[in-house]
């Protein structure tokens, strides 16, 4: 019974291209307000307390700072109705793109919120009005040194130590992160003693560079376009077949941004990319990690954005709309199904002598720590407010110990429990691994 | 002229610098539409403008000290605790202040008492969540799982579940009111000082003023706190599953279970619910347009349109579904009895039972109203009755009839009815239809349509919920009353003499008649030159 020929709608170009604010006119323009976005979806929607899963609303409760006001700001942006002002730029800025608003919405609808949100910061910055200081400060460092801290490029392999075994060459790659070669260097040095229990042989890059993600994520996709293709061909050189990561930024990154920036398939990277969760899962599966050593501790897990609803495999679009919205050809929209939360709960619960409790939000309703995509550097305030928003949700459900699969939630976790004055244990999944193997 | 200076900063030294803006960018957040309900529309296009400027409140006292600002500056002001109920929620004259009740969040539950005590950001599902916590449930229906509670239960408020939880006005109990000029008003046992466990109290029952049938939009005050009564429900915990966008609540099969039934005719059908309600078992009983199916089937606009495009005018015409939702409210016994009387009246009545998941995607902790956007892009659910079962099937077939003359812009729906359902054990029947375009396309024929079925109803005879604030007051008034609308407007006139309350609700749609155009053919009644309001 299709209709089309009911109305004589034009069909319009449209592509999954974040460079140009225009394809995402549609999902901006029809924004229903239902604020999907904004609470945890009802189904898992654990009672008053921690109803809420985007950390920009919650920080700032005006309408402007939910998706749903971001759409109506996105659209008068794109017809030339408002103007790049510092309120603006905070409104579009603050925001860790944890992806929460994107998974909401697609519950019910075909909007691409996340897309939106990207491309409406390449506008920024297109437009000469981003990124933030902090995040050109950030760009700098990338330039100068390779790593978004500044420190010197020829420490990035200090991490590694004697008691890990680093091959010369191998199919495993692993892409350590700035975040665990500079600041969090125990969690490279887990993931490393996994892998080597794990029986997993890898090697890293020879130079490794940083993956540019806070680039990509404020805007400056011209800077972050040249990474990936420099970062893709030192991969590509080594001959790996499978490029594993620890950071959960990292991961989204290579597993769904880089292929974006470069209009391919994430399968035509040519060659595999995982996190240390999806390895150490089918690591124990295949009975090649055990986990015997007891670790006496109660602890819960906090599903970092880019390995849950973050991660699905990236595919370019291009096509038309047409009659009711409809679009062809057939798109597969990413709602955020390829996270890994069964995986790292098989591990989690797999720990021996430990109590696993999860907290009330969880896998795609989690509430992000509000560090990534650039926060922290530019909005610390939003940046705390969320992980101690977050940990007193671990303490509602008393655990000792947050686990969480990413430096970057590690570091803000940690620094928030140290201004509160918590006693919560904060740890990367790979040393909490690491901690129940043999070695 | 903009909000005087003084008016913002009275009303900063109030809420504080955090809790008011005038940026252009924090207002434009507050736009109604293009999209939501009733999206893309007339009304939108030519009724709402942003805010001038934002303001949130965190308690009654501020709300109170915020309206009385406005009323000595002449600030007109709207109040909006979701902002989902698109345009009509919103703001329609420049320099009006929206007054965001979002941060009125507060919460308590009566675990005894049966009751739960909610400020105006308080939304459905986490309360339903907390009510179950406690073995008891409430239903508020409406808008949905993240739509405010009150403002739901002041315009809407029901769902399948009304089948036996009832009415959402006899669920209002305590609750307070601040007056168009900033006077509060305790409702209910509230009024004498005790707490809200009760909805009537001393004098005249003013929740009319609240909701009638269907509210007045935020026209006559603020509604900062309400009791809303709970009942008791079962014990057994419904196990949230899955990953979005395939979730569900697992169910109990032994205490809570869905069952549709495929009856034999319309008569059979509308019996069904009769029997059931008559048998006084059962939580909900409902007949939903069969393209809600092709929704829950879909995963994206393009499949609906595949599974949808299978349908027929004759499909349509044979599909005479009931759906039961049993719960065992006292005990497995108890649900066992109501399944064999279920059984009982189906076999008698030639229902066939159908394949059903043992799981709830809709309703008990959602009324999942955001997939209504899927298919077309826009919606509104044009009209909504309770009648008796028998007229309200009527009422829907005289809606299809009507719609097919709009359709094109209208979605092709092949006739569909509409949706009916059996409210407090089948003492009535309750009718809604709903109507879906898409936003892009001109959306005159819309207006026109939204504007033909008051004509409808009022040649028909059928009791529109639809009156006041959703179509002309000139048009409605003398033919419901016969002289309503005189009474409405000496109620707003007395309440809100200055009509800073959300102007100029209730007459907006009358001025949207007069300032649109392309309406101005349909006008056939008879209205003041000028409509008898301050022009703003």
């Amino acid at each position: 019974m299709r209709k089309d020929e009911m109305f004589d709608t034009p069909k319009k170009k449209v592509a999954l291209d974040v460079t140009n604010l225009d394809n995402f006119v549609y999902d901006m323009d029809h924004c229903i307000k239902c604020k999907g976005c904004y609470w945890v979806e009802h189904t898992y929607m654990p009672g008053v307390e921690f109803s809420v899963r985007c950390p920009s609303n919650l920080w700032n409760d005006f309408d402007a700072y939910g998706a749903f006001g971001k759409m109506r700001i996105g659209l008068a942006v794109q017809k030339g109705k408002l103007k790049w002002t510092d309120k603006l730029l905070e409104i579009i800025y603050a925001d860790p793109l944890c992806g929460a608003c994107d998974v909401g919405c697609k519950r019910n609808l075909d909007l691409e919120i996340g897309l939106s949100l990207e491309a409406l910061r390449i506008k920024a910055v297109q437009d000469g009005a981003g990124p933030m200081p902090a995040h050109k400060k950030i760009a700098k460092n990338i330039s100068a040194k390779h790593n978004q801290f500044g420190s010197p490029h020829e420490n990035r392999k200090k991490w590694i130590t004697k008691d890990v075994k680093v091959a010369e060459k191998a199919d495993m790659v692993y892409f350590v992160g700035c975040s665990a070669s500079y600041v969090n260097p125990e969690i490279a040095q887990a993931t490393a003693k996994v892998l080597n229990a794990s029986g997993r042989k890898f090697m890293v890059l020879p130079d490794e560079w940083c993956c540019g993600n806070t680039l990509y994520s404020v805007g400056m996709i011209d800077e972050a376009r040249e990474l990936a293709k420099r970062n893709i061909e030192a991969v590509r050189a080594t001959g790996a077949k499978t490029l594993v990561t620890s950071c959960a930024e990292g991961y989204r990154m290579w597993k769904v941004d880089y292929p974006k920036l470069l209009n391919i398939a994430t399968s035509d990277l040519g060659f595999n990319v995982v996190h240390l969760i999806e390895v150490a899962d089918e690591a124990m599966k295949k009975g090649d990690l055990k986990l015997t050593k007891p670790v006496d501790a109660r602890f819960t897990y906090h599903d970092s954005c880019g390995v849950s609803r973050l991660c699905d495999p990236w595919t370019p679009w291009s096509g038309e709309r047409g009659w009711m919205g409809m679009v062809s050809p057939a798109l597969k929209r990413r709602r955020g199904k390829s996270g890994l939360y069964a995986e790292s709960r098989n591990i989690l619960n797999a720990i021996p002598g430990a109590k696993f409790v999860e907290m009330p939000r969880k896998r795609e309703n989690s509430f992000c720590c509000g560090a990534g995509r650039g926060t922290k550097e530019a909005f610390p305030d939003l940046a705390s407010f969320s992980a101690k928003h977050r940990l007193d949700e671990v303490k509602s459900v008393s655990a000792e110990v947050l686990v969480s699969a990413c430096p970057w939630c590690k570091s803000n976790f940690s620094q928030a429990v140290k201004e509160n004055g918590d006693n919560v244990k904060v740890m990367d999944i790979a040393e909490i691994i690491s901690a129940a193997v043999e070695l | 002229m903009s909000i005087q200076k003084q008016a913002y900063n009275a009303l900063k030294s109030v809420v504080g610098e955090k809790y008011i803006s005038d940026d252009p960018a924090v207002c434009e957040g507050y736009r109604s539409g293009p999209g939501g309900y009733e999206s893309g529309l007339g009304y939108e296009r030519v009724m709402t403008t942003i805010p001038e400027a934002v303001v949130m409140p965190k308690t009654t006292e501020e709300v109170q000290k915020v309206v009385k600002i406005c009323n000595r500056y002449k600030v007109p002001y709207v109040p909006y605790s979701t902002g989902f109920y698109g345009p009509r929620s919103h703001c329609h004259v420049e320099n009006e202040l929206l007054i965001d009740l979002k941060r009125l969040n507060s919460f308590e539950i009566d675990e005894k008492h049966f009751y739960i005590v909610v400020g105006s950001g308080v939304i459905y599902s986490p309360i339903q969540q907390e009510a179950m916590n406690k073995g008891a449930y409430v239903i508020i229906g409406g808008g949905g799982a993240q739509a405010s509670a009150i403002a739901n239960l002041i315009g809407d408020g029901w769902s399948p579940l009304s089948h036996r939880i009832g009415l959402p006005h006899r669920r209002i109990l305590g609750t307070e009111l601040v007056l168009p000029d900033g006077e509060l008003v305790k409702m209910g046992s509230l009024a004498d000082g005790t707490d809200p466990f009760w909805g009537d109290g001393p004098g005249p029952d003013l929740r009319g003023l609240l909701r009638g049938f269907t509210g007045l939009r935020g026209c006559l005050g603020i509604v900062t706190k309400m009791a809303i009564k709970t009942l008791p429900f079962q014990p057994e915990p419904l196990v949230p599953t899955g990953i979005a966008p395939n979730t569900a609540l697992a169910l109990p099969e032994k205490r809570v279970k869905w069952v549709n039934f495929q009856m034999p005719s319309k008569a059979a059908q509308v019996k069904a619910m009769y029997e059931i309600g008559k048998a006084e078992i059962a939580g909900a009983v409902t007949k939903v347009p069969l393209f809600w199916r092709a929704i829950a089937k879909a995963e994206c606009k393009e499949e609906f349109w595949e599974i949808w495009g299978k349908e027929t005018e004759e499909t349509i015409k044979n599909f005479f579904i009931v759906r039961v939702l049993l719960i065992g409210y006292t005990s497995e016994e108890q649900m066992q009895y109501d399944e064999n009387v279920l059984s009982d009246i189906m076999t008698e009545l030639g229902g066939i039972a159908r394949p059903t998941k043992p799981s709830d995607e809709s309703w008990i902790k959602n009324a999942d109203s955001a997939g209504m956007w899927l298919m077309c892009g826009s919606y509104v659910s044009v009209d909504y009755i309770i009648e008796s079962l028998s007229q309200a099937t009527q009422h829907g077939e005289s809606y299809a009839d009507l719609k097919r003359k709009y359709t094109p812009p209208l979605m092709p729906d092949n006739g569909d009815p509409g949706w009916f359902q059996s409210f407090e054990l089948g003492h009535q029947g309750y009718s809604e239809f709903l109507i879906y375009w898409d936003q892009d396309e001109d959306t005159a024929g819309v207006d026109h349509f939204y504007l033909e079925t008051a004509k409808m109803n009022i040649k028909e005879r059928f009791y529109t919920s639809l009156l006041g604030p959703h179509q002309p007051l000139y048009l409605t008034g003398p033919m419901y009353g016969p002289n309503y609308h005189e009474w409405l407007l000496k109620v707003k006139d007395e309440f809100d003499p200055l009509w800073v309350c959300h102007p100029p609700v209730p007459l907006a749609h009358d001025e949207f008649v007069e300032r649109a155009e392309w309406m101005k053919p349909l006008k056939d009644w008879e209205s003041p030159k000028k409509l008898p309001m301050p022009k703003w």
